[in-house]
């Protein structure tokens, strides 16, 4: 309850600061935006007073010290003003970008996002100038999606970068950058990129209605951003694609996709998808058309081999063993000899242990990594055998399974097969290859009911839409003459006649 | 029922392919060989022959009265009381032969793989498959059925290759079997294992255009046929006379006779994968279809949340006969020859009586 009183009582705090207006009075803005941002208390709240040059009245700059390039504000704000002459602000300081406003809440988010903002004696207009220099990292190579052939960058946790990087490989004036602000407490910038004469209308407002109707004090970045737009919060399927390549941001642009970036996140989402996003990866289409093809089809087959091996090996050895060839049968049998664990018993605690070392191997630190693996790995592969805890062949179908889960390389889908894997396993252990089976047909019939943004999962193999047909196999890049027609957009042909 | 317009050929195609042409790989070939013997792989053909016109005459009336399924077709043409009651019957030959044939599919899968397993067993964990599968709607099931047709013809096609070297072609003769007579007689008493045609066309609208149904179940029947002739022929040709009589499943036999090289001898399951893939969706679009009928009889919209109690009745009722010799011999038998003059002639009296209604002349 009194929670809740707490919470009205800041509701109407923000309210005042709604419909407040900058006073003319200099006097009485000084002591409201002090009041407001704490100055004093405030270590990096910076206030800065100067009689204008060009008038001879007082003036008063705030700004966050610390988000803000003091060399610009020197030269390009206070220098101008205190010697140069001028009828307008805006004729006299040497900043490319700034804005006018009345509004007291305009004022305070101004500050927040890294601006300098002046008042003037008797003026109801407050000047915002934009210095804002947020530290980041500098453009670096990708480390989550590695590439041999094609471009190396990959965003970094400045929009502004970001942009950029998309800019340099998309040279067209249709690409537009539009923001939308999200947050309560926390007003921070949502970018939302689409090249103007192809998207689809529907599919851009539906993006813009789910980012305008989040709900919540503050979205601090891209990561979170993502589980509030998406449709389906329980699915084990990812609806939205999380990229930290620019090259592949693009490319999906140049289809007629819809990008968002934030300004805290090294990443961009990607919307709509269907499997095949999730299945692709950028290089498949720099090399060349069989070694592309080539790479996929070890892909679709390590995709099957992460879901599926370790659920077949359970079926087949627990329901069919007649499949199994006598010798290997007997191999299998005389290595099981000694371990007292039910089969499927086995299988889940290798892959089990899989999974840890893996979440451990992520979370150690650098220096102990080589040498924790290294245990890890022995302890859980050789002694157990020798203790015989698990059979050697659970060894290998386990280490199997895991490994072929690094080529699946999106990180959504990843996690997707990883899980499902598990459900796969317990469904072979029940009844064999009729459970294991009808399991399969359920996922698969449960993901081809998926949508993303109006786009069913398995578009444009089945519904069939008109497209360039890269699916599991891609066309030579002559060939390719299609946009996706199942974003319905503005212009479908790639290649002009 | 959503319809978003998002099925096309390829997916009506599709399904129909695998609700009539999976026939190759059940007992229906045992049926037929009771009488015939090797002469049995040329029953489909008569009984195509029989029923393929019909069809036809189905798709052109409701290529006339546009806008129309299967029931309100029938309604409009023969009167809304007696049109509902024709349909009921509908409703309940399509229940029947799917209740009969799910509870022969179940005997397989028990029989051949799980002999240890009592049948209501396997018989739920099929159907809970089956109502989870039907519950996504039917556009889904047209966007699996595609996506795995691939796949489980791909399979087929194997089976078919690796069995070729064990055909002794002489075995077909004599050409007519038991003689010429039989064979006619079994054609036609056995035309309705086409029956599933008709039920398929309560989806009439279900595709983009109608015109994408009409190819699309046209080409699959076709198709279909080919695939039931060309199997039941090679069942001859590895069987031949009288053992064939004998062999209830030939398709799992063959599975369990062919081998992969040396080395792998017994690769059924493989197969076995496929089969399982194809029977779940053919009971997913046959449940379907069954429960939008009688949804339509009944005027009910929104008829998927019938899917439930139908399979609860399909698996209360499927487990009633005593054994799938019954299940097969006698029970699916007599269906069968009850359904089949009905749906060779029926086509045939709607049409006339639409003809002299006046109805076709616009």
């Amino acid at each position: 309850m009194a929670r809740l009183l707490q919470k009205q009582q800041n509701k109407a705090e923000q309210s005042s600061l709604k419909d407040k207006k900058v006073a003319a009075s200099l006097k009485q803005n000084m002591q409201d935006t002090k009041e407001l941002f704490g100055y004093g208390v405030n270590k990096d709240f910076a206030m800065r007073s100067i009689t204008l040059k060009s008038n001879g009245k007082k003036g008063i700059l705030f700004y966050f010290s610390s988000i803000v390039d003091g060399e610009r504000i020197n030269l390009h704000i206070i220098k101008p003003l205190l010697t140069a002459e001028g009828d307008r602000i805006k004729n006299i300081v040497s900043i490319e970008n700034i804005e006018e406003t009345s509004d007291f809440e305009k004022v305070v988010q101004n500050i927040n996002s890294g601006k300098v903002i002046l008042f003037v004696e008797g003026d109801t207009q407050a000047y915002a100038m934009d210095v804002a220099d947020f530290a980041h990292r500098p453009v670096s190579k990708a480390e989550n999606e590695v590439t041999i052939k094609g471009p190396q960058e990959a965003f970094t946790e400045s929009l502004n970068s970001n942009i950029s990087l998309i800019r340099k490989q998309l040279h067209n004036h249709s690409l537009i950058n539009e923001g939308i602000q999200v947050g309560e407490r926390s007003v921070n910038e949502v970018n939302v990129i689409y090249i103007k004469d192809l998207v689809n209308d529907d599919i851009l407002n539906n993006v813009r209605d789910r980012i305008k109707n989040i709900k919540t004090d503050n979205v601090r970045n891209l990561e979170i951003l993502e589980q509030f737009i998406e449709e389906r919060p329980y699915s084990l399927i990812p609806t939205i694609l999380y990229t930290e390549k620019p090259d592949k941001a693009t490319s999906y642009l140049e289809d007629g996709y819809v990008v968002i970036l934030m300004d805290s996140s090294s990443a961009c989402l990607i919307v709509p998808v269907t499997f095949w996003s999730f299945f692709h990866a950028p290089e498949d289409r720099y090399l060349r058309f069989f070694y592309g093809n080539f790479t996929r089809s070890i892909r679709i087959f390590c995709f099957y081999l992460t879901l599926m091996i370790s659920a077949s090996y359970v079926a087949i050895s627990n329901f069919h063993s007649e499949m199994i060839p006598p010798d290997l049968l007997l191999a299998i049998t005389a290595s099981r000899e000694r371990v007292p664990f039910p089969l499927i018993i086995e299988v889940l605690m290798m892959e089990i242990a899989f999974e840890l070392i893996r979440e451990a191997g992520l979370r150690i630190p650098n220096p102990l990594g080589p040498t924790i693996g290294i245990v890890g790995a022995l302890i859980l592969g050789q002694a157990a055998v020798e203790a015989n805890i698990i059979s050697p062949i659970i060894v290998i179908v386990a280490a199997l399974s895991g490994l072929s889960s690094f080529a699946v390389a999106d990180l959504n889908m990843n996690f997707t097969i990883r899980l499902m894997r598990f459900i796969f396993i317990l469904a072979a252990g029940t009844y064999g290859m009729l459970s294991l089976t009808g399991a399969f047909l359920l996922f698969l019939m449960y993901a081809a009911s998926i949508k993303s943004f109006g786009v069913s999962f398995f578009s444009p193999m089945s519904p069939h839409f008109m497209s360039s047909e890269d699916t599991i196999f891609r066309k030579t890049v002559r060939k390719e003459i299609f946009r996706p027609t199942y974003l319905h957009l503005k212009d479908i042909q790639k290649k002009p006649k | 029922m959503q319809n978003r317009g998002l099925l096309r050929m390829k997916e009506i195609l599709a399904m129909t392919l695998i609700i009539v042409g999976i026939k190759f790989s059940d007992s229906t070939s045992s049926l037929m060989s009771q009488q015939a013997q090797n002469g049995f792989w040329l029953i489909p053909l008569i009984s195509f022959v029989c029923i393929f016109p019909g069809f036809l005459l189905m798709l052109y009336l409701l290529k006339k009265y546009k806008d129309k399924n299967l029931v309100e077709l029938i309604e409009t043409i023969i009167g809304k009381w007696a049109g509902k009651l024709i349909c009921l019957l509908l409703f309940i030959f399509a229940f029947l032969t799917l209740t009969l044939d799910s509870r022969n599919y179940v005997e397989q899968i028990k029989q051949l793989y799980f002999q240890e397993s009592p049948t209501d067993t396997v018989y739920y964990i099929f159907f809970i498959v089956v109502l989870f599968g039907a519950k996504k709607g039917f556009e889904v099931i047209g966007f699996t059925s595609w996506i795995t047709l691939l796949f489980t013809k791909a399979s087929v096609l194997i089976v078919f290759l690796l069995i070729t070297g064990d055909m002794v072609l002489q075995r077909i003769f004599p050409i007519f079997g038991q003689g010429l007579s039989i064979l006619l007689t079994e054609g036609v008493k056995k035309a309705s294992i086409f029956a599933e045609l008709f039920f398929l066309l309560i989806a009439y609208q279900s595709a983009k255009s109608t015109s994408m149904f009409r190819k699309g179940s046209i080409i699959a029947s076709i198709i279909g046929l080919f695939e039931i002739l060309l199997f039941f022929f090679v069942y001859v040709c590895v069987f031949d006379y009288n053992s064939i009589k004998k062999i209830a499943f030939p398709y799992h036999d063959i599975t369990q006779f062919v081998n992969l090289g040396q080395f792998f001898t017994n690769i059924e399951t493989f197969f076995m994968v496929f089969w399982l893939l194809a029977a779940f969706l053919k009971f997913i679009i046959f449940i379907y279809i069954t429960s939008w009928i009688f949804g339509e009889i009944f005027a009910i919209r929104n008829f998927e949340p019938l899917l439930l109690p139908f399979s609860f009745l399909v698996v209360m009722i499927g487990l009633i006969p005593l054994n799938s010799v019954i299940n097969e011999l006698v029970l699916r038998e007599t269906l069968l020859t009850i359904m089949s003059p009905f749906f060779i002639i029926f086509p045939f009296i709607l049409w006339s009586i639409a003809f002299f209604k006046g109805d076709l002349k616009q």
